[in-house]
């Protein structure tokens, strides 16, 4: 396993990066906000332009490591739609997308799109998806209840990649999160100095990073486990996605902070990430039920890794 | 490449079977036969041309790939380093003087260490330069045409008088050698006018008073130095110039212990420690120790993209001190884990004592590994130093992959 992605996904995502840039970047989020109506319209076409809907995650390493950088990308700039979701789609459904589902009351943030979902449980279970009306935007981050129409069980393959997408679009939100506050804690000056020369401000930032970090290494070992289809990959997935959600409590708390009350206003894009970061960070499952999950799952036999015994996947073959 | 590695950790874990009894627990006990144990075991990985596999073949290495050193630093910490202190010649200073030496100083070092022979301790902190190394005062005097510098080690150049005092010095009661850092001269920055100098433990001059600790004996001592005779041919490097080699050796040191490996393969073995106990556990313990095998990967993940950067020659200190803050706040979290874990358990076959002696062990060593080789706090600056520059080597994204 590399521990980054290809040259040539790298240069995808920047590609991505640039296109939704020039699309609307930062006003993409607000624009959908004020007419849910135009979510497809405002992103669909232009990452359509890249070829976006024609990448197969699950049929190549090239596809799926593009696929990760565009979501990324589209994490960066809190683009108003499901892209992780729409790449996830299962090769075997006629549906434009997939959501992973879990607990008592099944949604997903695919409101005010004329899409056909899918859905998959933790164990399997598929269902076609009809989205019930959502609250408006500002309240519900275009988050809708589902109503679920069983399909088979065929689906556990097709979880670890509904899973580890949206923990790539939470990552680039990660970067930006991070990247803001830097840039901010550079130009405001308190006590006749910048923030960035606190060294209270300096140790949130470094904290902060190495959450992002995190995340970052622990994305590209999950996005390894699915090309190898290996039998962990839900693991490795659950894995990451708790890396993913304490490390987005932990950078939004410390990006926020550093902004103070400015970075609450609609002008400053960390509040809009902030409050777009929600539906990933809250579904399928939140930090505890992801745990949770994760230790039922793990029993007593704990992650593959160096030292998991008869398991005895090599990490080191992975990563050299 | 990942084979060879992986081909080495099986050998690796063979020859500590072979030679490390089950209830070691490092080197650096009351009982005289674990250093015994760990002397022994590097003549063996020496004769295996294992001892410093990283070096070149001529100074008695293997010329061993960065991912070979990275499993054998993974091995030998995961079970409780039994090369004993000797790691250290191994790691950093042997490279430094491969670096800095004169051929003499060469000579007369690289083979010692490779045979796995001598025991290095490293003079650096003091009692008021912990964190802020670059104010130690330990002072070196220079004395021209000292009238015995023809009959000791000297080669000529006059000699140096070393006095001060030394603390935290790990190792020093069973070391040869130190690798000492002295102020040589006073300049306008702190940072200038310290140089190194490679003394041997047994000259006149030098006291050593061990400290009693939490972490258990030899970790800790105190180093006397009251006119201790040097000469030119002790120096390392550059006279004055000795902060230079300090930083290579700080940054050395930062990815030189793989405290991952033992967390990971304790936090591995509780479930088969515990047996059918390991079912009673309260829900939130073994969430607690699910979370902390997340946080192992981690860190090992973390410690390979220092490697791989290494690899590239593009490795930032914020890299190494990213993976530093993530490695020690592991060691700590999972020894409070572990210890819980052990704590709700009746542990009594051998196994299970032998389990319950690791965790121990490793819990109370854990509690300096946010305090040594560098503080988290040093570590901290380092990153947001790197975060706030924006400063990336040619070729490199920012730091932030996607900006």
């Amino acid at each position: 396993m590399n521990i980054e992605l290809s040259t040539e996904a790298a240069e995808f995502g920047k590609l991505a990066l640039r296109a939704l840039e020039e699309a609307g970047g930062d006003q993409l989020a607000a624009a959908a906000e004020l007419e849910p109506d135009r979510r497809q319209g405002l992103v669909a076409p232009v990452l359509g332009e890249l070829g976006a809907w024609q990448l197969e995650p699950w049929a190549s390493a090239d596809d799926l490591e593009a696929a990760a950088a565009l979501c990324r990308s589209a994490g960066y700039w809190a683009v108003p739609y499901p892209v992780a979701e729409r790449l996830a789609r299962p090769a075997d459904l006629s549906v434009d997308g997939l959501v992973v589902v879990a607990g008592p009351v099944p949604a997903a943030a695919v409101a005010w799109l004329d899409l056909r979902w899918a859905a998959v449980t933790l164990d399997g279970h598929r269902s076609s998806v009809v989205a019930r009306p959502a609250a408006p935007p500002r309240e519900s981050a275009f988050v809708a209840p589902l109503d679920l129409e069983p399909v088979d069980d065929a689906g556990a393959a097709d979880v670890p990649l509904g899973l580890i997408l949206p923990c790539w679009t939470l990552l680039g939100m990660l970067d930006r999160a991070i990247e803001l506050a830097r840039a901010y804690v550079q130009v405001r000056e308190q006590f006749g100095q910048r923030l960035a020369a606190f060294q209270g401000v300096q140790f949130q930032l470094a904290d902060a990073e190495v959450e992002r970090g995190g995340v970052e290494v622990l994305a590209k070992y999950a996005l390894w486990g699915v090309e190898q289809v290996a039998a962990e990959a839900l693991d490795d997935a659950l894995a990451l996605r708790l890396a993913a959600v304490e490390a987005a409590e932990s950078v939004f708390r410390i990006a926020h902070q550093l902004h103070g009350a400015v970075g609450f206003c609609d002008e400053m894009p960390v509040s809009w990430l902030s409050r777009y970061s929600q539906p990933l960070r809250r579904l399928p499952l939140g930090r505890s039920a992801t745990l949770d999950e994760m230790t039922r799952r793990l029993g007593h036999r704990g992650l593959v890794g160096p030292y998991s015994g008869s398991l005895g996947e090599s990490p080191l073959t992975r990563a050299s | 490449m990942g084979e060879a590695a992986e081909a080495l950790r099986a050998e690796l874990r063979q020859m500590i079977a072979e030679h490390i009894p089950r209830d070691f627990l490092g080197a650096f006990t009351d009982d005289p036969a674990d250093l015994e144990t760990a002397q022994r075991f590097c003549r063996v990985l020496a004769e295996h041309r294992l001892l410093c596999l990283a070096w070149p073949e001529e100074f008695g290495g293997r010329n061993a790939s960065l991912w070979e050193q990275t499993v054998v630093r993974e091995e030998m910490w995961a079970h409780h380093e039994p090369r004993g202190a000797q790691y250290m010649g191994v790691n950093w200073v042997g490279p430094t003087i491969m670096r800095h030496g004169t051929p003499e100083q060469k000579r007369q070092h690289l083979p010692a260490i490779a045979r796995g022979e001598v025991i290095w301790c490293q003079g650096f902190s003091e009692p008021n330069a912990g964190s802020d190394l670059a104010s130690l005062r330990t002072t070196a005097r220079r004395v021209e045409g000292d009238s015995e510098e023809a009959m000791g080690r000297g080669a000529g150049g006059g000699a140096w008088y070393i006095s001060g005092q030394k603390i935290w010095t790990s190792y020093a009661t069973m070391a040869q050698w130190c690798f000492l850092l002295a102020r040589t001269s006073r300049g306008d920055k702190k940072q200038h006018g310290i140089t190194v100098f490679l003394v041997p433990m047994s000259a006149p001059g030098i006291e050593v008073r061990p400290i009693r600790s939490i972490v258990g004996p030899h970790h800790l001592n105190e180093v006397f130095f009251d006119d201790l005779r040097v000469t030119e041919a002790d120096v390392l490097g550059q006279v004055d110039e000795g902060w230079k080699i300090t930083q290579e050796v700080l940054a050395f040191e930062r990815v030189g212990i793989a405290r991952y490996a033992r967390c990971e393969r304790l936090l591995q073995g509780a479930p088969g420690a515990l047996g059918d106990q390991w079912d009673t556990l309260p829900a939130e313990l073994t969430a607690r120790w699910a979370r902390m095998l997340m946080h192992c990967r981690r860190a090992r993940l973390l410690a390979y993209r220092v490697v791989a950067l290494q690899g590239r020659g593009t490795v930032r200190p914020g890299d190494s001190a990213a993976y530093r803050i993530a490695v020690t706040r592991l060691d700590q979290d999972s020894a409070e884990v572990l210890m819980e874990i052990i704590r709700h358990a009746s542990l009594t076959s051998e196994d299970q004592r032998r389990f319950e002696r690791e965790v121990e062990a490793h819990w109370r060593y854990s509690q300096a590994s946010t305090v040594a080789s560098g503080s988290i706090e040093i570590q901290r600056i380092l990153l947001a130093r790197d975060i706030l520059s924006g400063n990336n080597p040619p070729g490199q994204p920012s730091r932030l992959a996607v900006a």
